[in-house]
């Protein structure tokens, strides 16, 4: 499992998302806000080759918008540095329901 | 008074107005449809202590491993505490975390009963550490709607399932089946509870259309292949009594009627799928 949980910790570390110690017996991780140490969701490591990439590029607009991600805004703050024209179009997108 | 009965009586005692979930679905009928095995199949049965054939034994313990719902599986205790877990970290109110306590209460009754049965069949089973392999269990839940969709999909797996165990020819299943299946539909609703309040709020729903996509996958790829090799095997020994295309067209009857009277968008159902 240790390529998948690579995996896993690069995709969330792109959006300020930092992937803790296993949980529970070496399948389950917390994640944790990058800026603040919060805990924001968990995952496990039988995700297949590619998906948490995937996952997390697909929730991108929700991290740029506060859907998902910290209450301390860090998500959102990483998003925006990453890629200032997604994110200004994600606020555009979502501007009704954001 | 036996162990089973007193846990009965604690979960009378424990009955909220939303607690259970299963109760008001069952009382305005039959929730889900009924699963027949095909005209002529073998009719087998086999009780505890019985010998079983070694293809029997195989295809059982096999089917019981993907449930996992064991005292003797660690790995199935962990996930559980990451429940508990998650629910400390977002739960949106007290009273959705205690709901989220009680539905954490029931599934560790399943544990129990799970355990008597895996003992009553092989004791080294009774103790192996299965950690869920299907991908369903392992996606991120990073909002009180992942973990909504979670129950609601991934509990009503459990639901279609033990209601296809009503027939089986193991008759400890059988005999359990009815109280797993009510058990976990009233989990799956308790799923679309949450849903139902996320979905009042334009934000809210608008989170939850974008998870849909991630979640809605993931549940119909639960079912297997439909051309999976071990499914006649399963029907010939009547420990299943339909095959995989079968259940995952019921279920997603059922979930797509469901998510639209949240007012949400279907996605396309071969999108993103691994297991078709």
């Amino acid at each position: 499992m240790g390529d998948i949980v690579e995996e896993i910790r690069a995709a969330y570390g792109r959006v300020g998302i930092t992937l803790d110690r296993p949980a529970t017996y070496g399948t389950y991780y917390r994640l944790l806000c990058a800026g603040c140490g919060k805990m924001v969701g968990n995952v496990g490591d039988r995700l297949l080759p590619g998906m948490a990439a995937a996952l997390v590029e697909q929730q991108f607009d929700l991290y740029a918008t506060g859907g998902l991600g910290c209450p301390c805004g860090h998500q959102r703050e990483v998003t925006r540095g990453g890629d200032p024209a997604r994110w200004e179009a994600a606020q555009r997108r979502h501007g009704e329901s954001a | 008074m036996s162990e089973m009965t007193e846990i009965d009586e604690a979960e009378a005692r424990g009955r909220t107005e939303l607690w259970p979930f299963w109760r008001r679905v069952y009382a305005q009928g039959d929730p889900l449809p009924r699963f027949a095995a095909p005209a002529g199949t073998p009719r087998h049965r086999f009780d505890e202590g019985d010998g079983l054939p070694e293809e029997y034994r195989g295809l059982l313990l096999k089917m019981l491993r993907h449930e996992g719902e064991r005292a003797g599986n660690k790995s199935f205790l962990g996930f559980m505490a990451t429940c508990l877990d998650l629910a400390e970290a977002i739960f949106p109110d007290a009273t959705s975390r205690l709901i989220k306590a009680e539905y954490l209460a029931e599934e560790l009754k399943h544990a129990i009963m799970f355990h008597r049965l895996a003992v009553g069949l092989e004791r080294d089973f009774a103790l192996k550490d299965v950690p869920y392999a299907h991908y369903a269990f392992h996606l991120p839940r990073e909002t009180w709607a992942d973990d909504a969709y979670f129950h609601f999909f991934v509990d009503l797996n459990g639901a279609f399932h033990a209601r296809d165990w009503r027939e089986s020819s193991y008759v400890p299943l059988a005999k359990m089946s009815a109280t797993v299946e009510r058990d976990e539909l009233g989990h799956s609703e308790m799923g679309y509870y949450f849903l139902q309040r996320i979905c009042e709020t334009p934000r809210g729903k608008a989170v939850a259309q974008h998870l849909l996509g991630k979640w809605y996958p993931a549940a119909l790829d639960m079912f297997g292949r439909s051309d999976s090799p071990n499914v006649p095997k399963f029907i010939g020994w009547g420990l299943k009594s339909v095959g995989n295309a079968e259940i995952r067209e019921a279920y997603k009857t059922y979930v797509d009627a469901k998510l639209a009277a949240l007012g949400l968008d279907l996605p396309d159902e071969r999108a993103h799928r691994r297991f078709l």
